[in-house]
């Protein structure tokens, strides 16, 4: 089929299940223009670079075509760094991140551990009698939403109303704007100005009686580059809430469902739970949480294989393609727990590569050894299973798996 | 145990001083220090650092010294 046809077909909710034969054709091609002007790139060394290119904005202000960027803010209110450029975006995330980790904080993460270990322990109790799990619903959902919330000092009776934001801002967020309506595009704006006012709320709150969570340490415990104004604090602490919500849940979900597609790698991993950061690592490659980063630009025209990617045309990039592009990985398309040589792109790459990628490590460490030992009699409901709607954070929406018979 | 970073590869991306703090530390915001020889009760935080690493730099070994690498 055309190249130029790529993106709508990997948008295509038809593949959503299987996408990595449109990433090969990615492999073929090099840089591709579509139909509808933008340009997506597949390859791994491209990708790295394209990444690590100033050329390369991740702010869509720097877009000819405003309407190639889902609206997700109203005039006026402070952007999460996740969509600004060099220095603001450094400036910003070096303020965010003296709370959450090294130089200035680099116990916060390792203490969470015991309380991670504990909230796997009382999900996996829930479950113990039942024959018939989603382990997206009754585990790898609840896990990382519980966490993000104590983290940032979410009161746990307020995880219900944060929850329902998150899903209204997800379904909002669709590789072409236009393909879903006008009301589920507004109805993603105000969850997103709701979780945002309630976190301005909260850090307000914990002004005058500060506790020992993240929130009250980005307001009370500035360093050089001075305090987040209120707005900023809304902005980045919203995304530090959507971006703890919508990517460990696949990745935890996503190992679930590679185990069990691959029994002598369950085995293993169950055997042996120490080999299980290695294997985080390969889920990382072989199976992303994050798809495609849509919301690159390029503030000059920028010459990549022989095509020219023109100023403010959207550019695309597809991690999950990289990931398994042969020219880079031995058997890109082996899940090889054990892989040695695995640079991958599932957190990113560059001045962006994820913020939150040590807590999600250690989450999805803790949550698969926990759950394997429990998944011995239990197989598949439906391969494959259904999956979410977004072809960006690519991921199972339910996995029902269902209890062998004779045990 | 004994580890040791190659510090040419390292790219301070501090995967390592959040999955084992005590081990490993930034100083500044990208220099990294690392205690050679890991304590008995860091040694497992040491290797999920070590396997976590984005660029591999970090090389651990029972009894092996930095020469040996
Ligand atoms: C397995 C789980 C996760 C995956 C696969 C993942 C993936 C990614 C990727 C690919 C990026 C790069 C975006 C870009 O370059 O435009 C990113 C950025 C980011 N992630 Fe994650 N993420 C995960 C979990 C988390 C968690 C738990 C948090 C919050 C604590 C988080 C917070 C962020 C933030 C704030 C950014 C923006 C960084 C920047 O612009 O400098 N992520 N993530
Ligand atoms: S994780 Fe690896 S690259 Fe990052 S600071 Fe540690 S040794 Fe260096």
């Amino acid at each position: 089929m055309p190249p130029d046809t790529l993106r709508e077909r990997i948008t295509d909710y038809a593949n959503r299940a299987d996408p990595y034969p449109l990433y090969a054709e990615l492999h073929e091609n090099g840089v591709t223009r579509q139909n509808d002007g933008s340009y997506l790139v597949g390859t791994y060394h491209e990708i790295a670079a394209l990444l690590h290119d100033p050329r390369i904005s991740s702010d869509s202000r720097h877009r000819t075509d405003p309407e190639t960027v889902p609206r997700i803010r109203r005039e006026g209110q402070s952007m999460a760094f996740i969509g600004l450029d060099d220095p603001e975006h450094d400036r910003l995330r070096r303020i965010t991140m003296r709370p959450f980790g090294p130089p200035h904080t680099p116990h916060r993460i390792d203490a969470l551990r015991a309380d991670i270990t504990r909230i796997c322990d009382e999900l996996l109790d829930g479950l113990r009698d039942k024959d018939r799990i989603d382990i997206v619903e009754e585990f790898a959902y609840p896990l990382p939403v519980t966490v993000i919330c104590r983290l940032l000092g979410v009161p746990q009776a307020d995880v219900p109303r944060i929850h329902a934001w998150a899903n209204d801002i997800i379904a909002s967020l669709d590789v072409t704007p236009g393909r879903i309506g006008e009301h589920q595009l507004n109805a993603g704006v105000e969850a997103r100005e709701a979780m945002a006012e309630y976190l301005g709320d909260l850090s307000d709150r914990r002004r005058t009686a500060p506790s020992d969570d993240m929130l009250s340490a980005l307001v009370h415990d500035s360093g050089p580059d001075g305090p987040l104004t209120r707005s900023e604090l809304m902005a980045n602490a919203t995304l530090l809430l959507i971006a703890g919500h919508e990517t460990t849940v696949n990745l935890i979900t996503n190992g679930t469902l590679t185990f069990l597609r691959h029994p002598d790698a369950y085995r293993q991993l169950r055997d042996e739970p120490e080999l299980m950061p290695r294997a985080v690592e390969e889920l990382l490659r072989y199976e992303p949480p994050v798809h495609l980063l849509p919301q690159r630009t390029p503030v000059t025209d920028v010459e990549v294989c022989d095509v020219t990617i023109p100023q403010g045309a959207p550019l695309i990039l597809v991690l999950a393609a990289g990931n398994r592009d042969p020219l880079r990985f031995d058997h890109p398309d082996r899940f090889d727990p054990a892989r040695e040589d695995n640079q991958h792109l599932g957190f990113g790459s560059g001045i962006h590569s994820c913020f939150g990628a040590p807590l999600a490590r250690v989450e999805t460490q803790i949550a698969l050894n926990a759950l394997l030992p429990h998944l011995e009699h239990f197989q598949l409901a439906e391969d494959p299973p259904p999956y979410r709607r977004s072809p960006i954070l690519r991921g199972p929406r339910h996995l029902p798996i269902t209890r062998t018979s004779g045990t | 145990m004994q580890i040791v970073v190659d510090l040419n590869r390292c790219q301070a991306y501090a995967q390592c001083v959040f999955l084992a703090p005590e081990v490993f530390e930034l100083h500044g915001e990208e220099t990294l220090m690392f205690m050679p020889t890991v304590p008995d009760d860091q040694q497992e935080r040491a290797r999920r650092a070590a396997a976590a690493c984005p660029v591999q730099a970090i090389l651990t070994g029972e009894q092996a010294g930095p020469g040996e690498w």
